[in-house]
C-alpha cells in the first residue's frame, strides 16, 4: 500500500507533498517517511495519507483559471511611490500569471 | 550503586589504573557491540523484504556506528587510536556479546528482527544505567544516544508485531527468538568479575548487570508473550545473586574475549581493505569533531 508523504519544515507552515513510501500501515508509514524524508532536510512535522485517500481533479476535468486576462483582479490602481508592499506582491504575481499564459 | 559519596571523575587524569581499567572495559563493552551489530545489519543492504525496511535498518546501521565512535573516542582519552582500537586490534581483545556477531541465518528477515529487538531493549537499559555515571564523559554522551535509540525499538517492534499476525512468520520469529535468546544473556555477563565489581563500586554503571538482566527479562517476555511467543525462563541459580547457570549461556559468551569462529571471519572482512592496502593509519572521510 502506497502513503503519500508530507513534510512541514517550521511549526505552522504548510505540510508539502514531498514523496511517497510503500507500507501496510499508518504506523510504519510514519517510520519509514521518518527515515526517508525527515533526516537529511529540516523537519518540523510529517504527515502520511493513504494514496487512495487523495482526491484529484485535474485539467482534463475542469478549467482551473489562469488562462485568461484577470488583471482587475489584482491591486494595481493604487500605485504609489514608494510601492506598498502588498502592491508590489501583487504586480509580481501578475506579471507572473503573465509569464504563465505567454503573454510577457 | 552510585551514592552520595561516589567521587565523580572529570577526565581520565581523575583515575588511577584500576579505575582506568575499569572504565575502558565499561567503554569497549558498549562500543565493541555497537560497532558489530552495525556491520551486521549492513549485510542487510539490498536485501530487505521492501525497499523502505532497507533503508530504514540502514539508518539504523548509521545510528549504531555513530554511538560506536562516540564510545571510542573516550577509550581514544586513555592514549589508544582508531588503529589499536579497530583496525589492528585481536579478534579476542573485543568485549562485544556473541548475539551480535552472529551472521544472519540466510535470508531470515525475523532473525534481524528479533535481534536487533533483543539488542535495543538490553542497550535501553544499559545506557538509563549510565546516566548518573561518575564518570563525566560517559554521563555526557548517553543523552544524544538514547535519543536515537526510540526509532530503532519502534521500528523492531512495529515489524514484530506484522510478522507475529501470520503462521509462517509466527514460526520464524519463534525459532529465531529459541536460537538467539541464549546468545542475548550474554549482554549481561561480565567481561571480568573483579573489573565488573570495580564498574559498580565506583558508580560508573549505577545497576549490577544480574539487575539489568532480570530487568531486561522481564520487559522482553511481557511484550514477546503479548504478541504469542513463548520466550525461554530465566531460571534463577538458588543463590540469586549471582550471573545465570552456565548450561543456559552459549559456548561462547563474548564478553570475556571468547567469541565464536564467526567473529574472526568477520572481523577478517571488516579489516579486509585496510590489510589489503598495507595501511598502517585509520582513512577519515570527514574531519573529526571539534
Amino acid at each position: 500500500m502506497i502513503w503519500e508523504v508530507f513534510r512541514q519544515e517550521k511549526a505552522g507552515g504548510y505540510h508539502t507533498h514531498c514523496g511517497n513510501v510503500h507500507a501496510p500501515d499508518r504506523e510504519m508509514a510514519l517510520l519509514f517517511a521518518e527515515v526517508q524524508h525527515g533526516r537529511r532536510k529540516p523537519t518540523n512535522s510529517l504527515w502520511v495519507a493513504p494514496q487512495e485517500e487523495i482526491g484529484e481533479v485535474d485539467t482534463e476535468d475542469a478549467n482551473f483559471g489562469g488562462t485568461t486576462n484577470k488583471s482587475y483582479r489584482f491591486a494595481r490602481t493604487y500605485n504609489v511611490e514608494p510601492a506598498a508592499e502588498e502592491v508590489e506582491a501583487s504586480e509580481k504575481e501578475l506579471t507572473e500569471a503573465e509569464e504563465q499564459r505567454g503573454e510577457a | 550503586m552510585a551514592t552520595a559519596e561516589n567521587a565523580t571523575f572529570d577526565s581520565v587524569d581523575d583515575l588511577d589504573d584500576e579505575q582506568r581499567e575499569a572504565v575502558k572495559d565499561l567503554l569497549l563493552r558498549l562500543a565493541d557491540d555497537e560497532l558489530v551489530i552495525a556491520e551486521r545489519y549492513t549485510e542487510w543492504q539490498v536485501r530487505a523484504p521492501t525497499l523502505e525496511s532497507d533503508i530504514s535498518l540502514a539508518n539504523i546501521a548509521q545510528d549504531e556506528l555513530g554511538h560506536a565512535r562516540l564510545w571510542y573516542d573516550v577509550v581514544e582519552t586513555f592514549g589508544y587510536d582508531e588503529t589499536d582500537l579497530i583496525w589492528e586490534r585481536d579478534a579476542d581483545d573485543f568485549r562485544h556479546s556473541t548475539l551480535v556477531e552472529l551472521p544472519f541465518e540466510e535470508g531470515d528477515w525475523a532473525d534481524a528482527v528479533v535481534r536487533s529487538y533483543l539488542y535495543d531493549v538490553a542497550e535501553d537499559i544499559q545506557l538509563r544505567a549510565l546516566e548518573d555515571s561518575t564518570y563525566a564523559p560517559i554521563r555526557d554522551r548517553v543523552g544524544k544516544v538514547l535519543g536515537e535509540e526510540d526509532y530503532h525499538l519502534e521500528f523492531a517492534e512495529s515489524w514484530l508485531e506484522h510478522l507475529a499476525a501470520d503462521d509462517e512468520g509466527h514460526e520464524k520469529l519463534q525459532s529465531a527468538l529459541d536460537r538467539l535468546y541464549p546468545y542475548a544473556l550474554t549482554l549481561f555477563e561480565p567481561s571480568d568479575e573483579d573489573i565488573e565489581e570495580t564498574i559498580v563500586e565506583l558508580g560508573l554503571r549505577d545497576e549490577e548487570l544480574v539487575g539489568m538482566r532480570d530487568e531486561w527479562h522481564d520487559r522482553v517476555s511481557s511484550y514477546l508473550e503479548s504478541i504469542g511467543l513463548e520466550v525461554p525462563g530465566l531460571d534463577l541459580p538458588e543463590q540469586y545473586d549471582v550471573h545465570v547457570s552456565p548450561d543456559l549461556l552459549p559456548e561462547h559468551v563474548g564478553r570475556d574475549g571468547d567469541h565464536t569462529d564467526d567473529w574472526e571471519a568477520l572481523l577478517d572482512e571488516m579489516t579486509h581493505s585496510y590489510e589489503e592496502l598495507g595501511r598502517d593509519y585509520a582513512t577519515h572521510i570527514m574531519d573529526d569533531d571539534e
